[in-house]
């Protein structure tokens, strides 16, 4: 009795376990606009990591699909979704090998019918398709103030100030808007944390350069420089990070035993990313907002593979 | 120098360096004879046989590797020995070794952290040939902290860019059941609680192989997980005598320590194995709670594909109507009902689908507040004009600048 009632309430048999309602069509955004689109420039790190981490299409499968409702998305894409490289054991069915990237859809040539593809929305470039922007969660910057600087006196002098010179050789002062923290050492650098955006960031340096001044100081305001942004954002699906491990080993850490998350060094751009099972994101390592933006755009389809792993 | 030396008390060839003491010790291995013992005096050791010999008797041919860099290789040359590593993993550990120290960023290690780099190295050649060594079982050896070898560790991934594959959690499994001692009967371990060791390390693999499908092992320590299974696969292979010891005393009796997140392993287990048994026709007629679930995780092992199917209804349907649910949620779909599953009767309430996810994901701690930028700071542009009275109240007045030099005892 199960397979008959799976099959007509469901969108399509799950091959595994962990396969349950997945409608394709998302997937394919990105398989098509990737591999037919190609509105920008691939990054050239990437160029060696094939989609087959994609599902696997089996022939009973693209049967059953093909009596369905015609509004779903066909899995095939005429026999081009190749084996998942995925450890388990009920992926045996035939493989189908994936076409080069010109070779366009209707030109079917194996034996099973060309089924109609959904008519997809034009020209989606992969930038577009995740639709989500990360969250700028915090920035340091470092600038000069170029004086030598009294911490004793600074401290004495400030409310907002900490001085713990066993603890920890800088003033540790604080602003309330933007809500930020610096850390001002004797030489005359700071840095500055906390802030949500370049322009808060560089916003506060100042208050806390006008605090200094006004405590008597000659400070200036020299080589403000933002020299990291962190980032965050949700794919809002479950992450199979082993498996990510296996197909992106040059570039994952994965140590359960030390750290529930991915660590993943992004080369081009150099970012590095957090990824939890829960489909949270950090990146960092950002010099300037593009980078993360580019960055998530770049790990976005990788992650989507590992979406419902089948 | 010395090289056909022999066991003056049984005549063997079999000479070992044993660096398990304080002392360096040259034995034999058959008889257990002590030949020689470390010298106050420190010698350069001869490199054929690493044995202590007066320095105008040695080569010379090692004197361009520094002291430090010796000690270090003998070090992870020790480690291999102490974990009966196979010959080549020593090998590769020292050549890790080599290239490590004389990386800039490493360079400069201080001596403690150099010998947990000699560790670190150990670590990863077991790990690239999937041999399962844990941290912990390393950082034992090295009586480290876990912090700092964790952060030795992580650097010199990414400084000698090593790629260093996953742990086998099956290698685990196996590796780890060897430390319990549930497969004789002794004083801890009553005749009831004695298992064959075979069908526990299978049932324990096909547990834990559960568990990382239902996802309870992405971003978990592996051990607590892997405890918790053997927990399970023990009382199960003979309920009868078992059900009644908590998972503490069968960790007692295995001789092993139990890692605390292994009870909230174990609860999440229990839970999937229940909304599984809800789906079994003939145990649905018992109501099971989380023991006598435990009697019939033979049949849900068995039967696992099927039932993790039906036991759990997709992510995507939360959204859509009840009535498309699968049949894992009978009963009359009302709309709005948590997660889009139709609460039934109270014995349908078990076989309530949830969809299957991470367990961080079903029971979300907080809402994380999304920073939506205020009007102010979005139209920022960084070069405000700064008033001076928003400058002057982080500034202490006179009285308050006296009143806090006397607090803090200054002249």
């Amino acid at each position: 009795f199960k397979d008959d009632l799976s099959t007509s309430l469901q969108l399509f048999t799950p091959m595994s376990p962990y396969d349950v309602d997945l409608p394709i069509q998302a997937t394919e955004d990105v398989l098509f606009s990737s591999q037919f689109h190609q509105p920008k420039e691939l990054p050239t790190d990437f160029s060696s990591v094939d989609l087959s981490f994609l599902p696997d299409i089996t022939q009973d499968n693209k049967e059953q699909n093909l009596s369905k409702d015609g509004n779903e998305t066909q899995e095939e894409l005429d026999g081009s979704i190749p084996r998942n490289k995925d450890s388990s054991g009920t992926m045996d069915e035939s493989s189908l090998s994936y076409p080069d990237a010109t070779q366009p859809s209707p030109q079917a040539s194996d034996a099973c019918p060309l089924t109609p593809m959904t008519p997809m929305p034009p020209a989606t470039s992969a930038s577009e398709s995740s639709g989500i922007v990360p969250q700028l969660q915090n920035i340091v910057s470092t600038v000069n103030l170029a004086c030598k600087l009294d911490l004793k006196n600074i401290a004495l002098h400030a409310r907002n100030a900490e001085y713990n010179p066993k603890r920890f050789a800088a003033v540790i002062m604080r602003i309330r808007e933007p809500r930020t923290t610096a850390l001002i050492f004797s030489s005359g650098k700071m840095v500055c944390t906390g802030a949500k955006s370049e322009e808060q960031s560089r916003l506060a340096a100042r208050k806390y350069a006008r605090v200094v001044q006004k405590l008597g100081f000659p400070a200036k305001f020299l080589d403000f420089k933002i020299q990291n942004m962190v980032g965050s954002c949700d794919v809002r699906f479950p992450i199979w990070l082993e498996r990510l491990l296996l197909t992106h080993q040059q570039f994952s850490s994965y140590e359960p035993e030390l750290f529930p998350g991915l660590i993943y060094r992004m080369v081009k751009p150099r970012i590095v990313l957090l990824i939890f099972v829960s489909g949270k994101v950090v990146l960092t390592g950002a010099k300037e907002r593009s980078e993360i933006y580019e960055a998530f755009e770049n790990i976005y389809p990788i992650l989507k593979g590992f979406k419902k792993a089948s | 120098a010395g090289a056909g030396r022999r066991c003056p008390g049984c005549g063997s060839a079999e000479l070992l360096e044993d660096a398990l003491y304080a002392q360096q010790q040259l034995v034999c291995a058959a008889c257990g004879c002590v030949l020689a013992e470390g010298l106050l005096t420190t010698t350069y050791s001869e490199e054929q046989q690493r044995r202590e010999v007066a320095y105008s008797q040695s080569t010379g041919q090692k004197e361009q590797q520094s002291r430090c860099l010796q000690r270090g290789i003998r070090r992870v040359q020790d480690l291999c020995k102490v974990l009966q590593l196979p010959a080549v993993f020593e090998d590769t550990a020292v050549s890790y070794f080599q290239r490590a120290v004389q990386h800039p960023a490493f360079h400069l290690l201080s001596l403690e952290k150099k010998e947990l780099l000699g560790g670190c190295c150990v670590f990863v050649t077991c790990r690239q040939h999937n041999w399962p060594l844990t941290m912990g079982t390393i950082c034992s050896l090295l009586y480290a902290k876990q912090e700092l070898f964790a952060g030795v560790f992580l650097s010199l991934q990414k400084e000698l860019e090593l790629s260093v594959p996953a742990l086998s959690l099956a290698d685990l499994v196996k590796t780890h059941l060897n430390n319990f001692r549930l497969f004789q009967h002794s004083a801890d371990v009553p005749v009831p609680f004695v298992e064959d060791k075979e069908k526990m390390v299978a049932r324990t693999l096909q547990m834990v192989e559960l568990a990382s499908e239902t996802w309870l092992v992405t971003g978990r320590h592996p051990i607590p997980i892997v405890t918790a299974a053997a927990f399970l696969a023990w009382q199960s292979l003979q309920p009868g005598a078992r059900l009644a010891c908590p998972l503490a005393r069968f960790c007692r009796a295995a001789g092993v320590d139990v890692p605390p997140p292994a009870h909230l392993r174990l609860k999440e287990l229990l839970e999937i194995l229940l909304r599984m048994a809800s789906q079994l026709a003939w145990l649905r007629v018992f109501n099971l709670d989380k023991k006598t679930v435990v009697k019939h995780i033979g049949d849900l092992l068995q039967h696992r594909v099927f039932l993790l199917k039906n036991a759990f209804c997709a992510e995507e349907e939360e959204q859509q109507p009840a009535a498309v649910l699968g049949q894992g949620c009978p009963g009359s779909p009302r709309a709005g009902a948590q997660k889009g599953c139709p609460e039934g009767s109270k014995r349908q309430r078990e076989g309530d689908a949830r969809p299957l996810l991470p367990p961080c994901l079903i029971r979300p701690r907080k809402r994380l507040r999304t920073a939506a930028p205020s009007a102010a700071a979005s139209a920022a542009s960084g070069d405000e004009p700064i008033s001076d009275s928003e400058v002057e109240q982080y500034l202490r007045g006179p009285d308050e600048i006296r009143a806090f030099s006397r607090a803090k005892g200054w002249p």
